[in-house]
């Protein structure tokens, strides 16, 4: 597969919600060289599935992992999903990246799409507190049902102090306990 | 009675009496790390199966993030996300951290790194094997397998000086070169393994108890394997020719034009049960042999990083900005890490990290589903599970959850130290 087939299918496909994308190619290998292309692409929220199902449309669709991270007002999100496997130098990977303002933190499941992608979900809901409406399941996967807040928020530094706590045992003043 | 048919699987069920729920784990002697499974069963037959994981996530992405570590420590930090994959986790993170700063690795490193992650995958494939044999109660083919696995940890001692935990891969190159004396211990050790090949297929395969424990038990279909996107052997034993040095090939693996090994290689038609994952990680041992061979009969010369004095390293990584990911193809499947970086900033501001295991739990579902009490090791174990790669910290006092932070275990494991020297001092009412 290549990425400038699967770029045009999911311009095809979506439009004016693909907002901004771009090709990073990367050169491996020393004696034989191979350029491994990857897609980053921002879409809107609602256009996530839609791009997802696209893309499965295209080969076998493999869903990485999803990244996130506070951004102040919004939390961003990226899904790293690669299409393709099974060909040498034939899987394309694509990032697909989509903001969530705070005040309504959701994003549709793609788990009817693609059910490799729950566990992913359940981590996003845990920590970033991101709703998947549609995912089945939301148990958390890491965390204690009761824990406090969501770790990988910014926004939160009761919480910042007590995980600080939690995974350093440094006194304040950078001493080791006795 | 059509087994595939939900209606009467249903019947079926019924007939064999009311629901139980047996827990396993989070610390039980069937599981070599915490994790809880609750089956449903009926009868002896699992019809359902809850995984909770979480019981050892030390909080690592939330350390090398927003405490003030910069990325040479967190490259530390990440070579300790898992004993047995420590090398995979340095090796994306680096790659994900070159990609953001704009960093080359000189030819003869990525060598290096390569052949350093396929002696790690040998280790790791027998180690492995010795696990499944033990949990299929046949102990005897555990202790061959281990004991021929500890030529792999000398060469890997040898190489980098520790048999774990290899502090290779650094931003920009490696931090030990091979050097003209080590090539014919690598290459003794090699043929060592070619010698065992047979010998480890011939026991594993053609033992008709290891087939009769394994053939049918744990399958995982094709079409299932690629819904749940499951990785490394547990794809490829399903028959998918799924592994990232050969679909997105990085550092040199292109040069040695790896292939997705599946059952049909070895002239069988992939079942996705246990017996093709035991198949599948035996292959690859071999095929980590041929790369190995390669690199060393290819081995580029020159440089081994492209920054040799770490304060500059330091500097540039400071200065850089930018997003970038790195995967390698571990033992049990993908890793992929995930960074972010700013100017100025020697932490990273987003660094996510998935592990094979995290991918493979979701496999464990339909893998469980319909099969005996008695195979939940074998099955628990099959996928090769890495929970530390996976997890965070929790412990259940009773039927409560609580969150123990690392001072209460500190203090514990002291206490416990002061009690068992006060033992052997004698102050307990004295050696007995």
């Amino acid at each position: 597969m290549k990425a400038s087939q699967v770029l045009s299918a999911l311009s095809t496909a979506l439009g004016e919600k693909l907002k901004n994308y771009e090709l990073r190619p990367r050169e491996v290998g020393v004696r034989q060289k191979w350029t491994v292309e990857e897609i980053w692409a921002e879409v809107s929220r609602d256009a996530i599935p839609e791009a997802v199902a696209t893309l499965k449309s295209l080969g076998p669709l493999h869903i990485s992992v999803i990244s996130g991270h506070d951004a102040g007002e919004e939390i961003e999100l990226l899904y790293h999903l690669a299409v393709g496997f099974g060909t040498e130098g034939g899987e394309v990977m694509v990032t697909l990246r989509t903001r969530v303002p705070k005040s309504d933190p959701a994003v549709p499941s793609i788990c009817g799409i693609l059910p490799g992608a729950e566990t992913t979900e359940r981590e996003k809901i845990e920590f970033l507190g991101v709703d998947f409406p549609g995912i089945p399941r939301k148990d958390h996967v890491f965390l204690p049902d009761d824990f406090p807040g969501h770790p990988w928020r910014r926004d939160e530094p009761e919480l910042g102090k007590y995980l600080h706590y939690m995974v350093e045992w440094e006194k304040d003043d950078g001493s080791k306990e006795s | 009675m059509d087994p595939k048919n939900p209606e009467t699987k249903d019947l079926e069920y019924q007939a064999l009496g009311e629901v139980f729920e047996v827990p396993i784990g989070p610390i039980h002697p069937a599981l070599k790390e915490p994790i809880r499974l609750t089956f449903r069963v009926r009868g002896e037959r699992i019809v359902g199966v809850e995984i909770r994981a979480g019981f050892v996530h030390r909080g690592i992405e939330f350390m090398g993030m927003r405490q003030g570590r910069n990325l040479i420590q967190v490259l530390y930090l990440a070579e300790r996300i898992c004993g047995i994959c420590s090398i995979s986790h340095p090796i994306a993170l680096t790659q994900a951290v070159e990609r953001a700063a704009g960093i080359e690795v000189p030819p003869r490193a990525q060598y290096i790194r390569v052949i350093i992650s396929e002696l790690e995958r040998i280790h790791s494939h027998l180690l492995w094997a010795g696990v499944a044999a033990h949990e299929l109660g046949f102990d005897t083919l555990l202790h061959l397998t281990w004991r021929v696995r500890e030529k792999v940890l000398d060469i890997l001692e040898e190489l980098t000086g520790n048999r774990i935990n290899y502090a290779i891969p650094i931003f920009g190159g490696v931090r030990r070169d091979i050097t003209p004396e080590q090539y014919p211990k690598v290459w003794e050790a090699l043929r060592y393994y070619r010698g065992l090949l047979e010998q480890l297929l011939d026991a594993f395969l053609h033992d008709p108890t290891v087939e009769a424990r394994t053939r049918g038990v744990g399958i995982l279909e094709p079409k299932e394997a690629e819904e749940l996107c499951a990785v490394g052997p547990t794809a490829r034993a399903s028959g998918l020719r799924k592994d990232v040095r050969q679909d997105r090939p990085y550092l040199a693996y292109s040069d040695f034009q790896v292939k997705a090994i599946t059952p049909a290689d070895y002239g069988l038609t992939p079942m996705g049960d246990v017996y093709d994952k035991i198949v599948v990680r035996l292959l690859e041992v071999g095929q980590s042999l041929e790369i190995i061979e390669k690199a060393l009969e290819n081995m580029p010369e020159g440089e081994i990083t492209s920054f040799p004095k770490i304060p500059a390293l330091l500097a540039h990584l400071k200065k850089a900005e930018g997003e970038g990911l790195g995967w390698h193809e571990a033992p049990r499947g993908e890793v992929i890490h995930y960074i972010r970086l700013v100017a100025g900033e020697e932490a990273p501001l987003v660094w996510k990290v998935k592990a094979p295991t995290y991918s493979n739990l979701l496999s464990w579902r339909p893998m469980f589903e319909d099969q005996e009490i008695a195979d939940i090791p074998i099955i628990a174990a099959c996928i090769d599970p890495c929970i530390c790669c996976n997890d965070r910290f929790y412990i259940v006092e009773g039927s409560r959850e609580k969150i123990v932070a690392k001072e209460e275990l500190l203090r514990l494991s002291w206490e416990k130290t002061r009690k068992i020297s006060a033992h052997h001092r004698g102050e307990h009412g004295g050696a007995g």
